[in-house]
């Protein structure tokens, strides 16, 4: 009987872990090759595996919801419907997940060397990232962390906590490591506070968090502006349109009259964009996404309308790819159909000059609020933008092509 | 500069320093009318006579021991031992006397004794021929052992040797006297035992000496095109080592390799690991490691021979399992 592992695939360029949502088949069923067998989440998207060829999925399977490395075994193909192999020991399992490092270094000691026949098994359950060292600090169980004496000088130079470092799969803590808990934002003192648990974030969570820290070091202006949203809701009633879809067409088409709006900084130079690609930030349970419509100025509306249509799909099931929901150069956040927003500010993505976030309308108007890059445009250029833009909002008839 | 073969610097240094001072003789078994196993007199004895250049019977002891009462009385000898090997026979004479006349005689004697061997393993010359005693020496204090791994340290070496008052052991390499290389007799020598970075690395640092330097550079060369940085130090000496230079490296890098030629057990490399961890503990982000022979009597059998000792290859795959941080033997 041949075994074959089953490994998490890479399924963005960012992706570095990737948790297994659910298993479509069970250990021991029949798959044919190109058969889906499990759902993948990655950083954003959750995506099919499939059966890179005929044979039975065999156990140990990963569970679903655990964070796995890409690459790392997820599950077995087998020639033969074997009789599942004892699963991923559980007492064993159990134990680390509670968080003793001493349980890991356990499975680790060659006294415990498993017998040959449970190795796969047993291989997994020791690579299984169940410890998390936020766990066993909270628990106060101050075990000795394994730890190069280098990455022990620089975590005391750069006031790191080792505890709160994760280690390589090896479980030794090195200089990288190191640096990477240094760049990490801080952690909370939540001992002084009430008891907690922590909810480990979800794939997209994290890419959000990840997305919108990046964005601290970007010196942002704003400039806000009451304009007149009646006949733009009103043609979008009368067109069949998303008032947000006009509202985006609307503001390419600024942009382009702007071009500097299109601009992205970067330490080597303004990126001087050739299209306008306009991220439309989407509420989704547990996240936010930022889908992405190419060439909104330069396409027919009906074009647009469509493609808006098939993201909004892959949004809702949870199907965007990595090109979907990248490389946007101009943003907009509209939460104008909540009666109760006035106004707000968004945070500037990287890779834009400017976000446009859209309140609710009142009598009429609706609160306008752009946030810009300063290195990029400045107070007078969004001045300029917000008055075109007024124009457009006031005919929407130049839209509609 | 010209570039020429190293047993032709060592032999241009004797004709030098033969040339300089007429207290400078040589003698070892074949190295007057045959001119040296490996040339290193050539040319020698028809230019200075049988009085400088002196034919010895085969018995490492006792000439090697001449050797010892000639610098005791103020000559400086030049012994050529054929091979390391037969160094063993000549032990009583450099351990127990050249090393410690000076210091049992307060300092009235110095010994300017140089012993120059060839070791290492060269092309099927089988078990008895093929040893690297380095260690051996290396563990004897009152000597000096140098390891010139290229003809211009080949010239400032011997040189050197010939010119201190201390006993010296200089190990030359079977496979390097027919290598080539730049010779500038006229550069500036750095001090005998200093370092020298053959190779700017940022990722590991590899300490290494003798015909090692060479297979390290070829091995950093492929593992440039990987990526992967490699610092490549020649010790030149193993007694005394310039730890400075190597720790200089590993402040840099954070990773030690050590290649040595020796099997490993108890071999240089055990010291250089050693030695390098105290001074470099809290600079290391990974242990440090050591990529040596086999620990076996070295086979006649040419497939059996090329396996027992480091290769390119192996060094490179040494380096990657360190910075990898997995098992030597390990496919990475």
């Amino acid at each position: 009987m041949s075994l074959k592992p089953i490994t998490m695939p890479i399924l963005s360029d960012t992706m570095s872990t990737g948790k297994v949502v659910s298993w479509t088949k069970q250990p021991g069923d029949a798959v044919r090759k190109g058969e889906v067998i499990a759902e993948v989440e990655s950083d954003k998207a959750v995506m099919e595996v499939e059966a890179f060829e005929d044979g039975y999925l065999a156990g140990p399977l990963v569970e679903p919801g655990r964070e796995v490395a890409v690459g790392e075994t997820i599950g077995y193909l087998s020639d033969r419907p074997q009789q599942q192999t004892e699963k991923a020991s559980p007492a064993r399992t159990r134990a680390s997940a509670a968080g003793g490092a001493a349980a890991h270094a356990e499975s680790k000691s060659p006294e415990e060397t498993p017998p040959p026949a449970a190795s796969a098994a047993e291989a997994l359950a020791e690579k299984m990232p169940a410890l998390s060292p936020v766990t066993h600090a909270r628990h106060g169980q101050r075990e000795r962390v394994k730890a190069s004496p280098y990455a022990r000088q620089l975590a005391h130079a750069l006031g790191v906590d080792l505890g709160r470092v994760t280690p390589t799969d090896d479980g030794v803590i090195q200089a990288a490591q190191v640096v990477a808990a240094a760049l990490r934002p801080p952690f909370p003192d939540l001992e002084a506070g009430p008891p907690y648990r922590l909810e480990p974030l979800s794939a997209m969570q994290e890419a959000v968090a990840d997305n919108m820290s990046a964005t601290v070091h970007t010196p942002v202006f704003r400039v806000s502006s009451r304009l007149s949203m009646d006949p733009l809701l009103a043609q979008a009633h009368e067109q069949k349109l998303s008032a947000t879809l006009l509202l985006a067409r609307a503001c390419a088409q600024t942009v382009t009259e702007h071009p500097r709006f299109n601009a992205a900084y970067t330490p080597e130079g303004l990126a001087q964009r050739e299209r306008v690609d306009v991220g439309i930030a989407v509420d989704l349970a547990g996240g936010l996404v930022t889908p992405v419509l190419r060439d909104m100025a330069g396409r027919p509306l009906a074009e647009l309308a469509e493609d808006w249509r098939i993201l909004k799909e892959k949004v809702f099931r949870r199907r965007l790819a990595r090109e979907d929901y990248t490389g946007a150069t101009f943003y907009l956040s509209n939460l104008g159909m909540f009666p109760a927003v006035d106004r707000f500010d968004a945070l500037l993505p990287l890779g834009a000059a400017a976000i446009l976030a859209v309140g609710a309308a009142r009598e009429g108007k609706a609160e306008l609020t752009l946030s810009c890059d300063h290195r990029v445009v400045y107070g007078a250029d969004a001045a300029r933008f917000l008055e075109s833009l007024s124009e457009r909002l006031a005919d929407p008839q130049q839209l509609l092509w | 500069m010209d570039e020429v073969l190293y047993w032709k610097a060592l032999n241009l240094a004797l004709d030098a320093e033969m040339e300089a001072d007429e207290s400078v003789f040589v003698l070892g078994e074949d190295v007057g009318l045959y001119g040296g196993s490996y040339r290193v007199t050539e040319g020698l004895y028809a230019k200075y006579g049988e009085w400088r250049v002196r034919d010895t019977p085969i018995s490492e002891g006792s000439f090697t021991g001449l050797g010892v009462g000639a610098a005791l009385v103020g000559m400086r000898p030049v012994v050529e031992i054929m091979t390391i090997n037969f160094s063993l026979l000549a032990l009583d004479a450099i351990v127990n006397m050249a090393a410690k006349v000076p210091f049992m005689s307060g300092g009235q004697f110095p010994m300017p004794l140089v012993v120059r061997m060839p070791g290492g393993v060269a092309k099927q010359l089988a078990a008895q021929h093929s040893q690297r005693l380095e260690q051996m020496y290396m563990n004897v204090p009152g000597l000096r052992v140098a390891v010139p791994s290229t003809p211009q340290d080949a010239w400032w070496q011997l040189r050197q040797a010939i010119r201190s008052d201390e006993p010296i052991v200089l190990l030359e390499h079977e496979l390097l006297y027919f290598s080539k290389g730049p010779l500038d007799v006229e550069a500036k020598a750095p001090p005998m035992h200093r370092a020298q970075v053959r190779r700017d690395g940022e990722d590991l640092t590899l300490v290494t000496y003798s015909r090692m330097v060479d297979l390290s550079l070829r091995a950093a060369e492929r593992l440039a095109e990987e990526g992967i940085s490699v610092e490549v130090v020649d010790l030149r000496s193993l007694r005394p080592i310039d730890w400075e230079s190597c720790a200089r490296s590993i402040a840099k890098t954070h990773h030690l390799l050590v290649v040595e030629e020796d099997s490993r057990f108890a071999g240089a490399g055990a010291e250089i690991a050693a030695e390098l961890a105290e001074r470099c503990f809290f600079e290391l982000d990974a242990p440090p490691r050591r990529h040596g022979g086999e620990e076996l009597p070295i086979p006649y059998n040419g497939t059996l021979e090329s396996r027992c000792i480091p290769s390119v290859s192996s060094i490179a795959g040494a380096a990657r399992a360190l910075l990898g941080g997995k098992q030597p033997g390990e496919t990475p």
